[in-house]
């Protein structure tokens, strides 16, 4: 269970400062998929952060399994969108396999099982010499994806991992994803501005409002089967929803520019 | 028929012909645009002295060869160039040396890099040619002032891109590897360094083309042996023929030196420089 209670940032002073966040409370559960979403500047990548230990909150607590969150855990691994910089380009897909499992003090001797599960659960194994930079940028997430399973961690958090892939990688990306999730029962915490993709993919949706001040809303429980089908009366219903729920955030924050 | 045969068989020669010299143009065009580039140089400056100005003051390529050969031959220029050479070389690697351990530190540790910098940026704009003074009466005109000159000057190019390099360290790449499990210090030696890398590689270029340019005025100088003393030497014997021999072999030399050192690059670090 991965919990937030009363979470509050602020940047700068502590009074006049930045508010990004304000009285954030999530509990998600083991195994939920998790979506954060909401317009650019809602502080979703801020909650996130959080949530991984790379920030602190600064009013109230954040909890994993009842453990108060303490800088970076391994059993949380933070996905990037940009994975040509979450890799290391200087080493091939194998190598950057093993980097994970060096660092991780996975015993040498199971590595090449390891390596072998992973890549090709990504469909990777052929490709397992090529440099990051030789491979496309579906194949570099896939690969991001294969060494964050390959330590084993309890909960992914992807910050708009898909956001720069083209619209028919992404919907691959989300076949894979979906099809990974199923076959391991991680928990996944996933940020996206798409409402679309949030609801192929997810059973909580938390549409988040703009900043500063961000708060969650709303959230939206999906009970439905995965494939799912964007056409489908029940999720067009939702998508109405979030998108009369969000029309007034962004309109509210494109004021403030005038 | 026949005739028609017969009539198409020197244009498809000819079009044969010129399809394998537009072929062989292409493959060597760079090769072949560099021999022309030489030679138009050679050919103008052969032209300006004999036309233009005296060839006294402007030695024409033919007599500057001419006095080359016998230079060569005695290895006199050897001799120099060894000298320069091995100056150029140790105050180089020092000064690189020393620069990186500083850079990937200073990098780090934010606060020892603000206490530090003002200082840094007072000093490196005394460029080695205006420490030469001071350097002779530091260490005299022996080896050691040279190497010192060097130092100083590839120290502060190699600090400050190292520092760049490393302050450049993609924050996603450092955080994923907090996530796998990297300690404080896998992260600095298996994610920093090897970010930082392509930083230290141009500045490692940069750096040696300016010990290159420094070398001579610090041989001019403050010193009894080199290329830059060649140089003063002949200009006091009014030798120009001697002083181009010697500006030719500095043009050659660094970049001989440029072009050894990306191979060197090129055969080592291939895969630090590969983009992200």
């Amino acid at each position: 269970m991965l919990q937030l209670s009363g979470v509050c940032k602020t940047y700068g002073p502590e009074s006049g400062g930045y508010v990004a966040l304000r009285d954030i409370d999530v509990a998600i559960a083991d195994g939920e998929f998790f979506c954060l979403l909401g317009p650019s500047g809602c502080g979703k990548s801020t909650l996130l952060n959080i949530m991984a230990g790379f920030e602190p909150a600064s009013v109230g607590s954040a909890t994993f399994d009842n453990d108060p969150i303490v800088g970076a855990g391994r059993d949380r691994m933070m996905f990037f969108q940009d994975a040509g910089s979450a890799l290391l380009p200087w080493l091939t897909v194998e190598e950057n396999m093993r980097f994970a499992l060096r660092v991780r003090r996975i015993p040498k001797t199971s590595w090449p099982d390891v390596i072998d599960k992973y890549l090709t659960a990504v469909d990777l194994a052929q490709h397992r010499d090529k440099f990051p930079s030789q491979l496309s940028g579906g194949m570099r997430q896939r690969l991001q994806i294969a060494r964050a399973l390959a330590v084993e961690p309890k909960v992914l958090l992807m910050d708009e991992p898909f956001a720069a892939l083209d619209a028919l990688t992404r919907r691959r990306m989300h076949a894979t994803l979906l099809d990974i999730w199923q076959n391991t029962g991680k928990t996944i915490v996933f940020v996206t501005h798409d409402i679309g993709e949030a609801l192929i993919l997810a059973d909580t949706i938390a549409v988040m409002s703009v900043g500063p001040e961000s708060k969650i809303m709303q959230l939206f429980r999906l009970d439905l089967p995965r494939p799912r089908d964007l056409a489908d009366s029940e999720l067009r219903k939702t998508a109405a929803n979030i998108e009369a729920l969000l029309a007034p955030e962004i309109d509210r924050s494109e004021a403030r520019i005038a | 028929m026949a005739s028609t045969g017969i009539k198409t068989a020197p244009a498809s020669i000819v079009s044969v012909y010129q399809m394998r010299m537009a072929s062989i143009w292409r493959r060597h065009r760079s090769l072949g645009l560099t021999i022309m580039s030489l030679i138009l140089g050679f050919a103008g400056w052969q032209l300006l002295s004999t036309f233009v100005f005296s060839p006294f003051l402007v030695p024409p390529p033919v007599r500057v060869i001419r006095t080359a050969i016998p230079m060569l031959l005695s290895g006199e220029i050897l001799h120099d160039v060894l000298i320069s050479l091995s100056r150029v070389f140790v105050g180089f690697i020092t000064g690189s040396i020393a620069a990186i351990l500083l850079g990937v530190i200073l990098g780090r540790i934010s606060t020892l890099h603000d206490l530090v910098d003002p200082i840094i940026e007072l000093l490196r704009y005394l460029s080695p040619t205006a420490m030469i003074p001071i350097a002779v009466i530091w260490f005299g005109i022996g080896e050691m002032s040279k190497y010192f000159l060097i130092f100083w000057g590839t120290f502060f190019i190699m600090l400050v891109n190292t520092i760049a390099g490393v302050l450049r360290t993609p924050i996603a790449r450092q955080r994923a590897a907090q996530c796998l499990g990297a300690s404080q210090l896998e992260i600095f030696a298996y994610i920093v360094v090897p970010s930082a890398v392509p930083y230290i590689v141009t500045g490692m270029r940069v750096a040696m083309a300016s010990a290159f340019m420094s070398i001579i005025p610090a041989e001019i100088l403050a010193a009894d042996s080199g290329i830059g003393y060649l140089l003063q030497n002949s200009s006091m014997l009014l030798q120009t023929d001697r002083i181009f021999v010697a500006l030719l072999t500095i043009s050659v030399l660094g970049f001989l030196c440029d072009r050894a050192l990306r191979l060197i690059v090129d055969l080592t670090l291939t895969r630090f420089t590969l983009p992200a």
